[in-house]
């Protein structure tokens, strides 16, 4: 049995398609990324599935259950954390947990053991007291992560977790994703923090305008862009003028400036190397680095999406 | 097996109700002491009540279960209709929504804040009538069942049309005044339904203050328009259908 199965799932506000056919599947134990610009349909996918939201057509099923006539049996099992950190202002965090935890008929002594775990592992259980509406915006987000985790779920929807957190939180949020993972849970999590998906996912979906352009493991997206290599060197001078020249060497697909670095985009890194060599004798360089590279997730995300780079930078895509 | 099947269906409906109990007590917790309740469910009532009651001049004690009426409509649909927009504006109703509980006791959950709240806030005038005017209470039982009622009925009602899609507040507000404030005119409170027009006394009937306060009355005086049970009968069905509609309309919004 799949962990959440979706077929031809669609969802149209008025005129404006969120969602457009939708289609798959997540297996149960698998770290899942939802990988997207912003408007892409994330949100809306997310809300459907946990049943918030009717979908205008299509189905989806989570562990079996269909969303539309038996959500809540399978919400039971299912933990949301939102993508805007939605906890009760006038309460406690204590008082959201275990109001959190009651909504989900967790028992009294469960619930009171798992908030007390929870809140220490995300760091507020010294602040347990206090209303939220004293927390600054990173804690909130942990409360509202820790509020997604107190029924034990086996189904986790994360709507991107980490916004608004700092290097320190993000990393207990993944080793709180790795643990869980460890434990069976499925993860369902949305981003557009490209390093966040190759890290933390087993596959990744990019969907891009309510269409998914692709679905594989991080590895094996970058593989199908194996065309976009590039070359990175380093001069021991620089000059404005460089750029423009070295775009214009044979087999140079186009430059890029990164630091003190300058990347080139091509597919033969090796007749590169030759090229820029002689260019570096010509003009009198000396060459500090060079070095190839495979391409980023980024890079797929780019090609898939069909963002136009900014001014100057290196992808154009069709 | 039927065993089995019976007793995970009382399993699921205490479930639902401790869930409903758990967002009652959230919601006492974080809005009773709202300024807006205060002022809608409270002084609204109290101002109204005083407009009229120094027109009259009947001895103060018998006007008591006429603010007992009023203040039970005011105060028990004032919370949802302010609660429910601001959970929307800062997306804790999603965390409602998607909770394993069914609509249903959402909003029985939801009405549930609004009927306690209004039973605190109508012992008020309750006590007031006792020690002050020792109005007398000729059938106490019958007064809490018809305040607990009447509570309930506009509990629900407020629940009901808090279910338009808004994160504004006054919106519901407005649209729930335009029923609220006429009830009050047509269900005998200020004007005894027998001495209005045809039309009026027509109307009367739709309205589940005139039950409400019918009822009221006869726990006081031991005289009323209806019999008790007939009272009973109709508040009743009117929380069926609010509740019925309710979660109608929550469903239907809620895509
Ligand atoms: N309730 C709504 N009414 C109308 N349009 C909506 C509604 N909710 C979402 N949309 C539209 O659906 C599209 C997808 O929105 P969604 O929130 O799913 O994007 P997202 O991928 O989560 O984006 P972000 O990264 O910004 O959170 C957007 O164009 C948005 O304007
Ligand atoms: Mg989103």
């Amino acid at each position: 049995m799949f962990a959440i199965e979706v077929n031809d799932l669609t969802k149209i506000f008025g005129t404006l398609v969120a969602i457009n056919k939708l289609n798959f599947s997540v297996n149960e134990g698998e770290t899942f990324g939802f990988l997207g610009p912003n408007g892409a349909g994330k949100t809306t996918t997310i809300r459907i599935l946990t049943g918030i939201t009717q979908p205008t057509s299509g189905t989806a099923k989570i562990f079996g259950y269909d969303i539309q006539n038996e959500i809540i049996s399978a919400r039971q099992s299912i933990g949301i954390v939102h993508e805007t950190s939605n906890v009760y202002d006038d309460l406690t965090a204590w008082q959201n947990m275990i109001f959190t935890a009651e909504l989900y008929h967790v028992n009294k002594a469960e619930r009171e053991k798992k908030s007390k775990e929870l809140l220490e592992i995300f760091g507020l259980f010294e602040r347990k007291d206090n209303k939220a509406h004293e927390f600054s915006k990173g804690m909130k987000r942990r409360l509202t992560l820790a509020m997604g985790l107190v029924n034990s779920p086996k189904l986790l929807f994360l709507d991107e977790p980490t916004s608004g957190l700092d290097v320190q939180s993000n990393l207990i949020i993944r080793d709180v994703v790795a643990d869980l993972t460890q434990k069976g849970v499925t993860v369902f999590l949305t981003t557009h923090n490209i390093e966040e998906a190759n890290v933390m996912c087993d596959r990744v979906a990019i969907i891009n305008k309510g269409q998914i352009a692709a679905i594989d493991a991080p590895e094996q997206l970058k593989k199908t862009i194996e065309s976009v290599q590039s070359v990175e060197v380093a001069f021991d001078k620089r000059g404005l003028e460089q750029m423009d020249e070295l775009r214009k060497l044979p087999f140079v697909n186009e430059a890029r400036k990164e630091g003190d670095k300058i990347k080139l985009y091509t597919e033969d890194p090796s007749a590169i190397i030759e090229e820029v060599m002689t260019y570096a004798k010509q003009k009198n360089l000396k060459i500090i680095s060079i070095s190839t590279l495979g391409p980023s997730l980024e890079d797929v995300f780019i090609k898939l999406t069909g963002l136009k780079a900014r001014v100057g930078a290196a992808y154009v895509s069709d | 097996m039927s065993v089995i099947s019976q007793n995970f269906g009382i399993e699921r409906v205490l479930r639902e109700l401790s869930a409903a109990w758990a967002i009652a007590r959230k919601d006492m917790r974080t809005y009773y002491l709202k300024p807006n309740i205060i002022v809608s469910g409270i002084l609204f009532p109290l101002f109204m009540f005083l407009a009229f009651a120094i027109g009259k001049n009947a001895p103060p004690g018998t006007l008591i279960p006429g603010l007992i009426a009023i203040t039970l409509l005011f105060s028990a649909s004032s919370i949802e209709p302010v609660s429910i927009p601001i959970e929307r504006r800062v997306k804790t109703f999603d965390r409602l929504l998607s909770a394993p509980i069914s609509l249903h006791s959402l909003v029985f959950g939801e009405s549930l804040s609004g009927f306690l709240y209004s039973l605190g806030i109508a012992c008020l005038p309750l006590v007031i009538g006792v020690i002050l005017f020792s109005t007398s209470i000729v059938y106490a039982l019958t007064l809490v069942v018809a305040m607990a009622l009447t509570a309930f009925c506009f509990a629900t009602l407020g629940t009901l049309f808090a279910a338009y899609p808004t994160e504004n507040v006054g919106e519901v507000m407005s649209m729930l005044n335009t029923v609220r404030l006429p009830l009050i005119f047509i269900s005998g409170v200020f004007i005894p339904i027998s001495a209005m027009p045809q039309i009026g006394q027509e109307i009367a009937f739709f309205s589940p203050l005139t039950y409400g306060n019918d009822m009221i009355e006869y726990a006081y005086t031991g005289t009323s328009l209806f019999s008790p049970l007939l009272d009973i009968l109709a508040l009743l069905i009117f929380i069926l259908i609010f509740q019925f509609v309710a979660n109608r309309l929550y469903k239907k919004f809620n895509t």
